[in-house]
């Protein structure tokens, strides 16, 4: 095993990320309960559209709450590092499922959380400065694995860089799309607002935004860029946050980058906090290191190996499927593409049997708005709906009912054309991995990645 | 060794990033430096604009018709006659065309109070309406109501009752529930000038006329977007479904439905109220002062500060919009003005209407709600 592998590193950057991220999903859960969102998206659907391969994965109705309340309390020992190992895995579990129910709400930085308590599951993160190590001492250390911090590092540096590679597209860079349509929206806001009236602005800011997700890991790890990096993350966010409705996640990525700072840095603020609970000097500075016995290590190392490969092979999964990855959306999420489309829709489905039954559904007795927002646009969710209505109107009179869609999609600025065929009945038609043929070409070209 | 590689590698990138940064700014050289038109973008002059030259003025007029029925209406419960009823039916005419324009506002208290069900919710339920009149009382507050008043009830009240003016002007005269069917008249035209008059004194003297032109942000509880989901709710639901696309059965499996088109008893209003409606969208779509008739900032002024158009032929989206309107139009010029018949007899022609009203729909619930950020969230839940 290369030298890497033995080296240590202090334990405080991850006890405070564990503190910190813990502290930042139970907030999350706290608002998301606040603003009334679990009865909305969970509660008050009829129809789900559950996640290929996790259609096992089922709405609890108006038990939703009892699993955010567990999601919540998880969280919540996470932080403090009580009974860390049962936590972290109960978080990881009730996080990702609320996450499967339904596809409508899914957003990359619910992934990021989910695959961050996956490696949490791994990380020896209540090592140091949690409760768990404070009523068990032989737990307790302040140096841990160097890989330990570095796999987070790695994981959040995989994130801004496929960002950004997604980001080096024509559409992008050259038309500055979707920023020249949604930045004008924003040309109300006092002292910055009137820029947006300008066309060049849209074009700024893709460049930087691009530039940004390229560069800001290495800039983070680097410590002499490092500060200049973190003015960078603090801004680009709290602008992103400023300007577009994507809740918690800037703030979760303000959080994460503190993870590239040095270890002195996250002492002295461990201390801080340590002083207020008049900690011993003996419990923040056990001069003890975390260790691993060489099969868990492997194990552990070997399981990391597996994670890794598969986060950098599976934003790449789009190349094996023809057409445009923005049109057909086949491989496009779980790959950190972050606000790159304008994307709208309008789906009316015709239901026919042979006995010359026919109807036009009305979409808002089956789905939220949010759900037909988000079918309208997404072809393997109009399949799903199809054959939820295929379903509905078998029992409802009609024979073998057949499935037809008029679709009509507009994507960063382009006048709307049908996203599917129309003449494909669509209850015949399964979903899977394979390349959906009833997907009308996209009539242009979108240059780059 | 590892930390200067790290070193190199952040200083290479940097100087990366700048020479990237530069490359950027010198293709941008091209680009104009000043906003084309800035002052079309600013949605505060847009709401202005629409409140002071469109909206207002708009309730004004239809007030005026409104106050000139109730007039004719209560001339009619003094001295039924045919004559008071030729009035009455007139400025019923009148006041329901006029009604057409301010339909599409269904924003601000117009949505607060859901001035629509209370105004032209059809086909009327004549069952209902009889029951009402019998029991001399009923609610008109709630959903079950909405087709026992407004315009279809007093349609049916004046149109519907007889197959001559004779026939008709007996029902309020010698029949035994004269007096109830005269009480119920006067009932329809209070509840509908209380109604509107709460909604449109919130424009006037309410403050509302502020709030609107002062909440420009682009999300969905703001004018801009309100305004928007309303006018293409309208448009969608109300002109396309509601006036073409249920009668003619284009929406329900050639089903054709002809007793349900607007004014169904007075026979030869339907068209005009549908050209009306959808000429209302097209001049509210331009911008067009219902004072002056001169067109000033609206959708179309910001669509083209925005520089929305198809970007493959490069055509302007608002000259795309136009031109389906001017089918839609072309469509409906053919028809006669008895719709519940030229569903019956020509319905390929009236199926073809609604077929490019759907595709305006399209144009302004996707390429229209796209081009500006806006997003669609209403949800409604009528039998369609």
């Amino acid at each position: 095993m290369p030298a890497y592998f033995y080296k240590t590193t202090p334990a405080a950057p991850l006890a405070l990320f564990r503190l910190l991220f813990g502290l930042m999903l139970f907030g999350s859960i706290v608002r998301f309960w606040g603003n009334g969102w679990i009865a909305e998206l969970y509660e008050k659907p009829h129809y789900f559209f559950p996640f290929y391969g996790f259609e096992f994965v089922k709405p609890l109705g108006q038990y939703t709450c009892v699993l955010f309340a567990i999601c919540g309390l998880s969280a919540l020992l996470v932080a403090i590092g009580l009974f860390y190992r049962v936590a972290i895995i109960t978080l990881f579990l009730s996080f990702t499922y609320i996450e499967l129910i339904d596809k409508s709400t899914y957003l990359n930085h619910y992934y990021f959380v989910s695959m961050v308590c996956l490696l949490l599951m791994f990380l020896p993160a209540h090592a140091y400065f949690s409760v768990d190590a404070y009523r068990r001492r032989t737990l307790l250390a302040d140096q841990i694995p160097a890989w330990c911090i570095d796999s987070l590092k790695l994981f959040v540096a995989i994130l801004y860089v496929f960002a950004g590679l997604a980001k080096l597209n024509s559409d992008w860079i050259l038309h500055a799309q979707p920023l020249r349509i949604w930045l004008p929206a924003h040309n109300d806001l006092p002292i910055i607002g009137f820029l947006f009236n300008y066309p060049w602005v849209p074009y700024v800011f893709s460049v930087f935004g691009c530039i940004y997700d390229l560069s800001i890991p290495f800039l983070l790890w680097n410590y002499a860029t490092r500060p200049f990096a973190y003015v960078a993350v603090v801004v680009f966010h709290g602008l992103t946050a400023l300007l577009f409705p994507i809740g918690m996640f800037p703030y979760i990525m303000i959080v994460t980058g503190l993870i590239f700072f040095s270890p002195a840095f996250h002492q002295r603020i461990i201390n801080q906090i340590g002083n207020w609970f008049s900690a011993s000097s003996q419990f923040l500075h056990p001069r003890r290191t975390y260790a691993y016995s060489p099969a868990v290590k492997t194990a552990l190392l070997g399981t990391l190996t597996i994670f890794f490969t598969v986060q950098l092979l599976f934003p790449l999964r789009y190349l094996l499927y023809p057409g445009e990855l923005f049109w057909t959306e086949q491989g496009y999420r779980f790959s950190w593409r972050v606000m790159l489309m304008e994307k709208a829709g309008y789906a009316q489905f015709t239901i026919k049997d042979q006995l010359g039954h026919q109807t036009i559904v009305n979409n808002s007795h089956f789905l939220t708005p949010l759900q037909e927002k988000m079918m309208s646009t997404q072809p393997d969710m109009l399949l799903q709906y199809a054959h939820l209505l295929r379903d509905y109107y078998a029992q409802h009179g009609f024979q073998h009912p057949e499935v037809y869609v008029d679709s009509y999609v507009a994507l960063n600025g382009r006048l709307g054309k049908p996203l599917i065929d129309p003449n494909t009945n669509l209850a015949n038609e399964e979903d899977s991995f394979k390349p959906k043929p009833w997907i009308t070409p996209f009539h242009d070209t979108i240059y780059g990645l | 060794m590892k930390q200067v590689r790290w070193k190199q590698i952040g200083s290479a990138c940097i100087l990366f990033g700048m020479l990237w940064a530069c490359s950027g700014g010198g293709t941008d050289t091209p680009m104009p430096t000043n906003p084309t038109n800035q002052a079309d973008s600013d949605r505060k002059a847009m709401l202005t604009n629409i409140a002071d030259n469109i909206i207002v003025p708009a309730y004004a007029n239809f007030k005026t018709k409104m106050d000139a029925m109730t007039t004719k209406s209560d001339a009619f419960a003094a001295k039924p006659d045919k004559a008071s009823l030729a009035d009455f039916r007139q400025a019923w005419v009148d006041a329901y065309t006029e009604w057409q324009k301010v339909e599409l506002f269904d924003v601000g208290p117009a949505e607060q109070y859901t001035l629509r069900n209370f105004f032209n919710i059809y086909p009327a339920n004549t069952t209902g309406i009889e029951e009402y009149i019998a029991a001399g009382s009923g609610s008109f507050d709630v959903p079950l109501s909405y087709p026992k008043q407004g315009f279809p009830a007093l349609d049916y009240l004046i149109n519907g009752l007889g197959s001559t003016d004779d026939a008709i002007v007996a029902r309020y005269t010698t029949a035994t529930d004269a007096a109830k069917r005269i009480a119920y008249l006067k009932r329809l035209t209070t509840q509908m000038n209380s109604v509107f008059s709460t909604v449109y004194t919130q424009w006037t003297t309410g403050g509302y006329r502020d709030t609107f032109i002062n909440c420009t942000a682009l999300n969905a509880g703001c004018s801009t977007g309100k305004l928007v989901n309303g006018y293409v709710l309208n448009y969608e639901r109300y002109i396309r479904s509601g006036k073409i696309g249920i009668p003619s059965g284009a929406m329900t499996n050639g089903t054709v439905s002809p007793d349900k088109v607007e004014a169904y008893y007075k026979k030869d209003l339907a068209l005009t109220l549908a050209k009306t409606a959808h000429q209302a969208s097209v001049d509210f779509f331009n911008g067009k002062s219902v004072k002056t008739g001169q067109e000033g900032p609206g959708l179309k002024s910001y669509l083209n500060s925005l520089g929305a158009k198809d970007s493959q032929t490069g055509k302007s989206l608002v000259d795309i919009v136009n031109a389906q309107f001017d089918l839609v139009n072309q469509k409906l010029s053919v028809l006669k003005a008895n719709l519940s018949d030229e569903v019956k007899t020509n319905n390929t022609a009236v199926t073809q209407v609604y077929t490019e009203m759907q595709k305006a729909v399209r144009m302004l619930k996707v390429d229209m709600t796209s081009a500006m950020s806006i997003t669609i969230t209403y949800t409604d839940n009528d039998g369609d």
